[in-house]
């Protein structure tokens, strides 16, 4: 493989990401997962050859306007859109879940936590028992994973939420630790404890909580790693 | 301000009379808070040097070595005045402070701390200032991307009009990156990248020079205003100069502005500096050589660049689109010269202006002897109410309000949480340090030199119940003006428990601060904080040691009371909610006990023999058990009241607060081994309870509703704040 360069998964970098550095050393950690990270000013030329695209949490910007906004409007993402529609995967971690939204590849926004705070802390997920390229073979699953993020509250219209639901498109919920999804265990405020939410064409999703912080046992969960892997296997289809 | 002798000295030395700039110059840089004027002569009682120090006190952050080439820093740095006017930016810019510090050494930020004192928060004013402060902290350092690993809250009324917040930065470096903090060679360039200077915090260390007054609202000129994206481009930006090994010196600009940086960046090259005041990048017009010089503004750096380096230099900083100058040089002249646009505005010799002041003259006061006494104790009716009351105590309740706002995982290294007795980090080739942090202001209050060195010992146990080794200390020594002779005696005898502590464990002190006129003046009166030598401490783990955590995990094991329980009420939180204020002769530092108890507990980690382990410490023995079983599945009965010591009754065993002690929970088939250890070390031990597999507390003559218990330890504290 050396010499070659062949980039598969793009890993963006807007100024103020903070997360790129351990998105990179989790999908170090899968076989044959080939990453590079890609600062945003190289714009979308610098996507042509990707394969896939994350784009990980952090503070694009400061998010000193509202976040994810001043990123969702920068020119690499016309970039990710075309690759979005090619049918590339695209993963929006956190603040990437926001500029996905904020850019109208995922349906929704983010509002600020109904704390008004910023929340930190390990949560339960209910993965969805419909299967998606993200989520295979996790269907009906209880992951742990945690959550970093003052606006994480998801929001839609009512239009929007069914269709969410009628089609299968809410791929994690906030649960407790047996899989139920009660408010009370809703660390943001969200609608229908909703944590992730997958586009019709299922190549692009967005979620709040952190699989690459759940990437080794020592870190007390490895169960994000599984995402990451359904990631990297969906690039090379 | 300059003081009358100040101003003369400088006019002797110069033999004439200083302009308005440089007389700024020197206003800031013989502030207390920049020339440790009234501290630095009794530093000498540290132990300062060890075989793994590899850079001690000093420069921006100590390092220490762990082995196999890395190097951890530290730094540790109050923002108290700054904080109580305005609380938000103040703390965010503490922590933006202590970041640069520890970067400017060329270390990678990995982990940060921030210790809290506060007036009740059941007034609103003292409610405020913790939200803000946290807020500040929070959505700075969520920012920046670095992860909070611990740090301590403390209420008490003596920081009412005088909050003090004081941070922690870590990092991490291998010693070919290390960049120190001097201007050796004549002739480089000075290079000034991360962000534009305007009239924001101007001498902002004089103004923490002083004692708050009723107008010290009208002081929001020396607040500094952070910017945590800018700060990122400045860690990512410098992360790249310090790789390609393109600074040959590197200082941030913070207390003091560029006549700090520059001028201790002279002072310790031997050298001089020139700098052009109209090429600073700045942010506001019409600004003034001496506004200019003296400017606080943050995410600001001053990089000593080689000639032959300064084209890659400026590239990189092009690329990364930060604000930068080159500004002057280095030159061989001894003199800090300032010029705007080639005119000379400033002219001092460095040797004057660090540390050229006239050592001021302070007087050590005595201080009131304590009793031993304990007539003031009664034996309580209810246990039950009294436990309680103490889980529900500000000063024990849990602090998750608080920690939950802090990004904890970020960077991925985070193997356990705060709310611990400490946090960790996994550091390069799977190293695993602890991180923790305490001060009692009450046991300091009463004793500063033993409530100093016990607040040390107690942050030792935090390290040592979990299975690391102490490796090293900072500290961040808040006091009251050291112009009055009662509050510089409990400076000079808290910094004297601090010396005595680091000798007798061995460790050595690498980094810190001192924060003096911690003091408000209300209605003409003053209100001195009580005595606040925060210590922070790090440890390190055996390879392959998996840190051990406070919650019971087992049941049908044994839980074992380790070390002397004595008749030591006075200081106690138990005798402060009694009586509403704490008097007598506060638990006393043992030292050999204490390093016995240390020895004993490690080597049984080092066997794996203790599943649970939690430091006996604010609270007492009743206290550390309940938050054994706060948060487990699992609960304990009491097997026996009669501990090892001399605790007179129940009440005294309970809530005593001796030093030296650990709770340890030892499964049958381990027990044997273990008490071979304890004896060994000579380590008084009895066999205090029975973990069983119901969720309860039970003490024998009375049991703890454990459902009332989490509640008041997780409500005590958020009640306030929600």
């Amino acid at each position: 493989m050396w010499g070659l360069m062949i980039m598969a998964i793009a890993v963006i970098r807007f100024p103020g990401t903070n997360n790129e550095n351990d998105v990179m050393r989790a999908l170090g950690t899968i076989p044959g997962a080939e990453a590079q990270l890609v600062p945003s000013r190289l714009g979308s030329a610098a996507l042509k050859e990707a394969d896939g695209v994350i784009i990980p949490g952090g503070f694009s910007y400061g998010d000193y306007i509202r976040a994810g906004a001043v990123a969702a409007a920068g020119e690499i993402m016309e970039g990710v859109k075309e690759l979005a529609n090619d049918g590339r995967p695209v993963l929006g971690i956190c603040n990437g879940f926001q500029i996905l939204t904020e850019c109208g590849l995922l349906p929704g926004a983010l509002l600020p936590n109904t704390s008004a705070r910023f929340v930190c802390r390990w949560v339960y997920l209910r993965v969805s028992e419909q299967t998606t390229a993200f989520t295979e073979g996790l269907e009906d699953a209880v992951l742990k994973m945690p959550v970093a993020h003052a606006d994480g509250n998801y929001y839609c219209t009512e239009n929007d939420l069914t269709v969410l639901n009628l089609h299968g498109l809410v791929p994690l919920r906030y649960s407790d630790e047996n899989g139920e999804t009660v408010p009370a265990v809703n660390p943001n405020g969200s609608i229908d404890n909703i944590a992730a939410v997958i586009n019709e064409a299922g190549n692009v999703m967005g979620m709040m909580p952190h699989p690459e912080r759940a990437s080794r046992p020592s870190l007390g969960s490895a169960d994000g790693l599984a995402i990451l892997e359904n990631f990297v296997r969906s690039t090379k289809c | 301000m300059l003081t009358h002798e100040e101003i003369e000295h400088a006019t002797k030395v110069l033999g004439r009379r200083p302009n308005d700039t440089e007389l700024a110059m020197l206003d800031v840089l013989w502030s207390e808070h920049c020339s440790y004027k009234s501290s630095k002569r009794w530093f000498h009682l540290f132990k300062t040097d060890g075989e793994n120090v590899y850079l001690g006190i000093g420069e921006g952050a100590g390092l220490v070595d762990i082995g196999d080439g890395i190097l951890v820093g530290v730094a540790m740095e109050s923002h108290n005045h700054p904080s109580q006017v305005d609380p938000y930016n103040g703390a965010a810019t503490g922590v933006g402070g202590i970041i640069r510090d520890v970067i400017s050494q060329g270390c990678r930020a990995v982990g940060l701390m921030n210790c809290l004192r506060f007036g009740h928060p059941s007034k609103p004013k003292n409610a405020y200032l913790l939200e803000r402060v946290v807020r500040g902290i929070s959505d700075y350092g969520n920012s920046v991307g670095i992860p909070m690993v611990g740090g301590e809250i403390e209420f008490d009324d003596s920081y009412e009009g005088n909050c003090l917040v004081n941070v922690v930065c870590i990092g991490v470096v291998r010693p070919d990156k290390v960049v120190r903090s001097s201007a050796r060679t004549p002739g480089h360039h000075l290079v000034i990248f991360g962000s534009t200077t305007g009239r924001d915090g101007i001498a902002g260390v004089s103004f923490a020079s002083e004692t708050f007054s009723d107008d010290e609202e009208e002081d929001r000129s020396a607040i500094q205003i952070g910017d945590p994206l800018a700060k990122k481009v400045v860690v990512d930006t410098l992360a790249q100069l310090v790789e390609e090994d393109l600074v040959d010196g590197l200082q941030d600009l913070g207390g003091g502005g560029l006549t700090s940086c520059a001028g201790e960046l002279a002072a310790s090259g031997g050298t001089g500096v020139e700098i052009d005041v109209a090429k600073v990048p700045l942010r506001e017009r019409d600004m003034t050589p001496r506004e200019i010089i003296v400017s606080e503004s943050q995410e600001r750096m001053l990089a000593v660049v080689a000639p032959e380096k300064l084209e890659r230099v400026l590239e990189i900083l092009i690329e990364n689109d930060t604000p930068h100058a080159v500004i002057g040089s280095v030159t061989d002249d001894g003199y800090f010269t300032v010029k705007e646009n080639g005119d000379i505005e400033a002219r001092l010799p460095i040797s004057l202006l660090v540390g050229g002041f006239p050592v001021p003259e302070r007087t050590e006061g005595s201080l009131p002897v304590q009793p031993h006494t304990m007539d003031w104790y009664e034996e309580p009716d209810d246990y039950v109410e009294e436990i309680l009351r103490l889980l529900g105590s500000v000063n024990i309740a849990s602090r998750e309000w608080v920690y939950s706002q802090y990004d904890q995982h970020v960077q991925s290294n985070t193997i356990v949480d705060i709310g611990e007795n400490a946090g960790v980090l996994e550091f390069p080739l799977n190293k695993r340090l602890a991180f923790a942090s305490h001060c009692n202001s009450f046991w300091t209050l009463l004793d500063p030199q033993q409530g100093t060195a016990n607040s040390a010992a107690e942050t030792l146990r935090n390290l040592v119940a979990m299975g690391a080794r102490p490796i090293l200390i900072a500290d961040c020594l808040n006091f009251g003006n050291p112009e009055r002779p009662d509050s510089y005696a409990q400076f000079v005898e808290a910094v004297r428990g601090l010396g005595r502590f680091s000798h007798d464990f061995d460790i050595p002190i690498v980094g810190g601060n001192v924060s003096l006129y911690n003091e408000s003046e209300v209605e003409g009166k003053v209100r001195r904080i009580n005595p606040t030598p925060q210590v922070m401490m790090a440890g390190i783990f055996e390879a392959g040691f998996a840190p051990v955590r406070r919650t019971l995990c087992t049941p049908w094991a044994n839980v074992f009371l380790i070390g002397e329980t004595l008749d030591e009420l006075n200081g106690s939180e138990y005798q402060r909610l009694k009586l509403g204020r704490v008097q007598g002769f506060p638990p006393a530092y043992r030292p050999v006990a204490e390093k016995n108890a240390m020895e004993a507990v490690l080597n049984a980690h080092r066997a794996r023999l203790i599943r649970s382990c939690n430091n006996v410490g604010r609270g007492g023995l009743a206290v550390a058990l309940m938050k054994m079983v706060i948060g487990s599945d699992y609960g304990f009965r009491l097997n026996t009241t009669t501990v090892p010591g001399k605790a007179g009754t129940l009440g005294r065993a309970l809530f005593s607060e001796t030093s030296a002690r650990y709770l340890a929970e030892v499964s049958e088939s381990n027990q044997k081994q273990f008490l071979e250890i304890m004896a060994r070390h000579n380590v008084p031990v009895c066999e205090l309870a029975l973990t069983v597999a119901d969720h309860i507390a039970d003490f024998g003559e009375f049991r703890v509703p454990v459902d009332r218990a989490e509640e008041e330890f997780r409500t005590s504290l958020s009640r306030y704040l929600e």
